[in-house]
């Protein structure tokens, strides 16, 4: 606990893990700058960008000397709960939520005689998310029986791919946060495979009970892809990235709602680390209940801290094979259990189900739907000349970015849309807890916002305020402006009568100024703006009304 | 106890509707590919290295290890039946294991038995009418939920 709080309080650190945490704790499901919940990242953007560099805090001081000695090696099993509306294998429907074991059959709860049959739409998925990851496809593939005796495993086995995934060899490119130093990395992607989902085991409340577990099979037999990537990770921010990237494909894919907190995205890490300069591995270490980015990377720096101080200790032995639970509470990891030897899960060829066969055509036609993914999307914006802030930022929520592409395809300025969104309409969201497909604001008004004070028919301040109203109400901006006469005002004949109107009801004030205190122009500007309902042209005011108080008389 | 212990059967049955045995143990012959660990392949096409396609060794079967398949299986069994099994086993293993004598150097390894492919289903929900009757079947399901012991360990 006490890490934590060194790591929130640090003054003047414009630590975004710091402050990620800090918002944790009042709103639950905030993660690590812009990965997770579309509505943190505003705010999140807003107060990275002075900061280019990762804070050097206490803690981070003393990971970079272990990371001097020590290099840690790190692979991430990812298994996304597909948004399928029916399970892998048999027509329940898979509906997150619904009243507990209601969505069963016969199939999903194992009972004898139940076949399997597999789901189009899983295929279709699965292809999708070995294309975007840039994997071989095996046009032909099987599925297994992973055998093991569980409560939540209603089969006795799960159904699985064991040694030919639909896809695999693979990689995926992505970007650092600029707060941890920025950077391009590509990692490897080892394969990708459907398999189902087990049930779920809850802690049974009542007293009586504390010998048993409530089994909920709602969740048995839902289609997962589970992705293994190389142990190609030398850090914790990395893997965090790594999985943040994972989400963000999996929702532009619209394969996934990608929602850790809903399990439909889960993270195991292995990790190992070994002396720099040694060739083979050290011992591998899992490490599972990772519930949210940030939280990868807390266990990551925790575990390599843990690993570093035994070898250290000339204890190196003491770390086994074995697999850990993160405590978010602690904020250390701790042994589940000790693996006694590899488990033997008997695979053999599952018998009820025939291959899966991928033609040519099919891998084409789901290869040309594919939408435009992150990584092309974040250089296709790094070439108009966005700074990576903002890159990073539009082409994290697939719908703000599609929302931009189509302000932008509507010839708006790529800088200043970038600024309307991120600044103004990202707060909007983040107030009324909105997404932005549920604004009323069109991107063809949010061009025509743009272009209008552009050309300077109202004033930037003008666009501002009816930003507002468009926001919530919609409507046009030529409509707005028509109707609450919003026009700005460029005439200089017309300011100057104003101005000469305001100089002469202020005497008071024109001695001040005309003594010395030139603070006073603001004051007259602001009764200019005043008299003209905000309307006045800024830069016109100023010069004239520069003039007029410079006057001799 | 013959009728408990485990039947090597291989169903390569075609039709859907087929109900398969639900004891599938070819234990020695999966033992070796049971090697849980992936090995990272190059290539397009993943050559499955598997006990009965390599002709190192292609006469000799290993003998069933009847106890510790019992173990993972989860069933118990006295010695003399542990012995008693171990022979009939071993017999229906070594008529499969004529096989072994086939040339299959030539071959490449098919990736299952073959079905007609591709049956697939289209993902739309369907409820199941007698869901009462699968929750009335099973004896702890109370207010929703079925209680189960807990477990500690997943061996």
């Amino acid at each position: 606990m006490s890490t934590t709080l060194l790591r929130t309080f640090q003054p003047n650190q414009f630590s975004l893990l710091g402050t990620s945490l800090l918002r944790r704790r009042r709103s639950n499901n905030f993660t690590v700058r812009f990965c997770g919940s579309q509505t943190t990242t505003t705010h999140e953007a807003k107060q990275s960008s002075p900061t280019r560099v990762a804070p050097k805090n206490h803690k981070s001081n003393k990971l970079d000397e272990i990371l001097r000695d020590y290099e840690a090696v790190i692979g991430i099993e990812t298994h996304v709960q597909l948004s399928t509306l029916t399970k892998a294998f048999c027509s329940c429907s898979n509906n997150y939520g619904s009243y507990p074991n209601t969505s069963i059959c016969p199939v999903c709860m194992g009972l004898p005689g139940a076949l399997p049959v597999l789901n189009s739409k899983v295929v279709e998925f699965g292809v999708r998310l070995g294309l975007a990851l840039n994997c071989d496809l095996s046009l032909k593939s099987k599925f297994d029986r992973k055998q093991y005796f569980y409560p939540d495993l209603p089969k006795g086995y799960q159904i699985s791919q064991f040694d030919i995934p639909i896809a695999s060899g693979g990689y995926v490119d992505l970007d650092i946060p600029l707060e941890f130093g920025g950077g391009h990395r590509r990692f490897g992607i080892t394969r990708v495979h459907m398999e189902e989902d087990a049930g779920k085991l809850l802690h049974s409340d009542t007293g009586d009970y504390s010998q048993a577990w409530n089994l909920y099979l709602n969740r048995a037999g839902v289609p997962l892809l589970e992705i293994v990537s190389e142990p190609d990770m030398r850090s914790g921010i990395e893997a965090a990235e790594y999985a943040c990237e994972m989400q963000r494909i999996a929702r532009y894919l619209g394969v996934s709602n990608g929602n850790m907190q809903e399990g439909s995205l889960r993270c195991d890490v292995n990790i190992s680390i070994r002396p720099i300069g040694q060739a083979e591995f050290g011992t591998k270490v899992e490490i599972k209940n990772l519930n949210a980015f940030s939280a990868i990377s807390r266990a990551i720096d925790y575990e390599i801290s843990r690993q570093a101080l035994l070898y250290n200790q000339g204890k190196a032995d003491q770390i086994v094979t074995e697999t850990r639970l993160w405590e978010e509470g602690a904020q250390k990891t701790v042994t589940m259990r000790k693996k006694e030897g590899l488990a033997d899960y008997r695979y053999f060829p599952e018998p009820d189900l025939p291959e899966v066969i991928l033609t040519k055509e099919y891998v084409d036609s789901i290869r040309a739907s594919l939408p435009e993914l992150p990584e092309a999307k974040r250089r296709r914006y790094e070439a108009t000349g966005l700074g990576m802030q903002d890159v990073l930022f539009l082409a994290n929520d697939f719908s703000v970015a599609e929302y931009f592409d189509a302000v932008i395809g509507k010839g708006a300025e790529v800088k200043l849309t970038a600024n309307w969104i991120m600044s103004d309409i990202a707060a909007y969201l983040k107030n009324e807890k909105l997404s932005i497909n549920d604004i009323k604001l069109t991107p063809h008004e949010l061009a025509e916002l743009i272009a209008t004070i552009k050309d300077g028919t109202i004033s930037g301040k003008i666009g501002k305020e009816i930003l507002f109203e468009l926001l919530a109400k919609g409507g046009t901006v030529k409509g707005m402006i028509k109707a609450k006469d919003l026009v700005q005002i460029t005439d200089p004949v017309e300011i100057e009568k104003m101005v000469i109107q305001v100089v002469s009801e202020n005497p008071k004030q024109l001695e001040q100024y005309r003594s010395g205190k030139t603070k006073l122009q603001g004051y007259f500007a602001g009764q200019v703006m005043k008299m003209s309902k905000g309307k006045a042209n800024p830069g016109l005011l100023n010069k004239i009304l520069l003039e007029k108080l410079n006057a001799k008389d | 106890m013959a009728t408990r212990a485990l039947l090597a059967v291989i169903s390569a049955s075609p039709n859907r509707c087929f109900i398969s045995p639900s004891r599938i143990k070819i234990q020695s012959l999966t033992s070796s590919s049971s090697s849980h660990y992936y090995q990272r392949q190059s290539g397009k096409i993943h050559r499955i290295a598997r006990s009965y396609s390599s002709d190192s060794d292609s006469s000799v079967l290993q003998p069933p290890d009847v106890s510790r398949l019992a173990q993972t299986a989860r069933i118990s069994l006295t010695p003399d039946e542990v012995e008693e099994c171990e022979t009939k086993i071993r017999r229906v293993i070594d008529w499969f294991g004529q096989l072994q004598q086939v040339d299959v150097n030539s071959v490449e390894p098919a990736i299952r038995a073959e079905m007609d492919g591709g049956h697939l289903r289209e993902d739309a929900p369907e409820t199941f009418e007698n869901r009462d009757s699968i929750r009335a079947s099973i004896p702890s399901f109370e207010d929703a939920y079925l209680k189960v012991p807990k477990i500690l360990n997943k061996e």
